[in-house]
């Protein structure tokens, strides 16, 4: 994705560029009092073409990560699921469970990452 | 002055061919030096982003010490100079026993930063010691890397060398990769998450789990169970701590106790994927599974070469960002899978009242058993 939106911002620049170039090129051929009009028309073509360049790149976002404690019993098919708290581990027990009065236990730690867009 | 520029009159078209000219020669002259000074803008950028992820880094590990430390001593001093701490690797030209001689300093370090932890942080108990050590540990591999890095940034500084930025340049995004993994690493060994790389002793935990386990080499358990007939021993590092152990002690220990009656040994690690593979797919293969510096992986080898023990390894994989930081919920689900995988396994490669052991390799952090 990063390097997508890079390509995409230096091609975009690139055309830019070479817009600014044929109007240079037009400018000078025509020799006609247009042609200053044409000239500052490619010099705001190849600022805008820089400028993208340059300060086109934003940071992309940053996919947020979550980590969940997954807690299990021993007897019966409890299970729960609730944010990571230090202290956790895998197969810590935790004592009775809140369905049956077996022992329940965290069966799982892992992290999962919800993309903003 | 634009329009007098492009006049047709000889005068503008002399100005002209001068202006060309002047633009040629900044070209020519100047072509090296600008490459050389955006090669060098991007090394800063690349040391100072390496900096603060060192300096960050080591305020984290001065935040995990303070909490075990005694009040009032001075951890700061200490633990800076901790962060140049080096092992120097045993010499190679003479190669006899150059793994022994490799465990004996790993040991070594291994001990000091022990002792250190221990000196600097006294009130912390046996788990919360070892991820200080963890958490020090990437401390010090980042410190390292941006001093690595620095250098380069002032040697082709100083030397104006355009090929010395272009070799840093070309390296730069591996590097900056690998500092990454170890400061998100870092905030996960802190908190006592399990991390990818626990691949392997979450799979044996979750076969020991409820057994009665002791503890048969350093920082090593091992439980007995029975899968369809055959005698089943799983090892692993004791957690939920940041341990490794020494597996390769341990396996060589089992079979010299069983003496060499093991019909197969199965091996569990996490192994680096290439780019473009998925996220905890299982592998199989042969083969010691075993990303040490080597003195483990040739316990392991010399013990079954010696009384001819297939061993059959099965990983996960995942990169390097994924093994060092909290498990991923594809990690953590591909244990069940490779469980059956290697029940089956089991059943297929081995007949009843055989012995076979199944060790799961890597840090434990985050997983008890
Ligand atoms: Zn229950």
């Amino acid at each position: 994705m990063e390097a997508n939106r890079r390509s995409k911002i230096s091609i975009i620049s690139m055309i830019l560029t070479m817009g600014a170039f044929i109007l240079f090129l037009i400018a000078t051929v025509i020799n006609h009092s247009y042609s200053q009009i044409i000239m500052f028309g490619g010099l705001a073509l190849l600022l805008a073409s820089w400028a993208i360049f340059f300060f086109g790149y934003k940071q992309p976002q940053i996919p947020i990560e979550r980590v969940l404690t997954i807690i299990g019993c021993k007897n019966c098919d409890y299970k729960e699921e609730r944010q990571f708290m230090e202290g956790d581990y895998i197969f810590k027990e935790l004592g009775p469970c809140k369905k049956c009065s077996g022992l329940s236990y965290i069966m799982g730690i892992y992290s999962v990452t919800i993309k903003k867009e | 002055m634009l329009t007098g520029l492009f006049g047709d009159d000889i005068t503008s078209t002399l100005i002209n061919i001068i202006w060309l000219a002047i633009f040629f020669s900044i070209i020519l002259l100047f072509n090296q030096r600008i490459q050389i000074w955006n090669y060098q803008r991007n090394a800063e950028r690349a040391t100072m982003k390496l900096q603060m992820l060192a300096e960050k880094s080591k305020e984290e590990a001065l935040a995990n010490i303070q909490k075990f430390a005694v009040e009032g001593s001075d951890i700061k001093s200490k633990v800076n100079s901790m962060l140049d701490f080096f092992a120097i690797e045993p010499v190679d030209r003479d190669p006899f026993g150059v793994l022994m001689r490799l465990e004996h300093i790993l040991n070594n370090r291994r001990d000091r930063i022990k002792a250190f932890v221990s000196q600097v942080a006294p009130k912390a108990g046996r788990v919360e010691a070892a991820n200080v050590e963890d958490v020090l540990e990437a401390a010090m591999a980042l410190n390292f890397i941006f001093k690595v890095v620095r250098h380069f940034l002032l040697l082709g500084k100083k030397t104006k060398s355009l090929m010395i930025f272009v070799q840093l340049d070309m390296q730069l995004p591996l590097i900056m990769k690998i500092a990454d993994a170890y400061y998100k690493a870092q905030k996960t060994f802190s908190s006592g998450k399990p991390i990818g790389d626990g691949f392997g002793p979450l799979v044996a935990s979750k076969l020991m789990f409820g057994l009665p386990k002791r503890v048969i080499a350093e920082d090593i358990v091992c439980s007995e169970l029975n899968i369809e007939n055959r005698r089943v021993y799983v090892i692993k590092a004791e957690g939920p701590g940041g341990f490794v152990g020494k597996p390769g002690e341990a396996i060589k220990k089992l079979i010299e106790e069983l003496e060499g009656k093991v019909a197969r040994i199965f091996m569990i690690d996490a192994a680096s994927k290439l780019e473009g593979e998925a996220t905890g797919e299982i592998v199989e293969g042969v083969g010691a599974a075993i990303g040490d510096p080597g003195p483990e992986k040739y316990k392991i080898e010399e013990v079954a070469t010696k009384y001819k023990i297939p061993l059959d390894a099965m990983i996960c994989k995942m990169d390097l960002e994924e093994a060092l930081t909290t498990m991923k919920k594809e990690i953590f689900e591909a244990a069940n899978l490779l469980l059956d995988r290697l029940k089956k396994a089991i059943v297929e490669r081995t007949k009843e009242g055989d012995v076979v052991i199944v060790a799961g390799i890597g840090n434990t952090i985050g997983i008890a058993q």
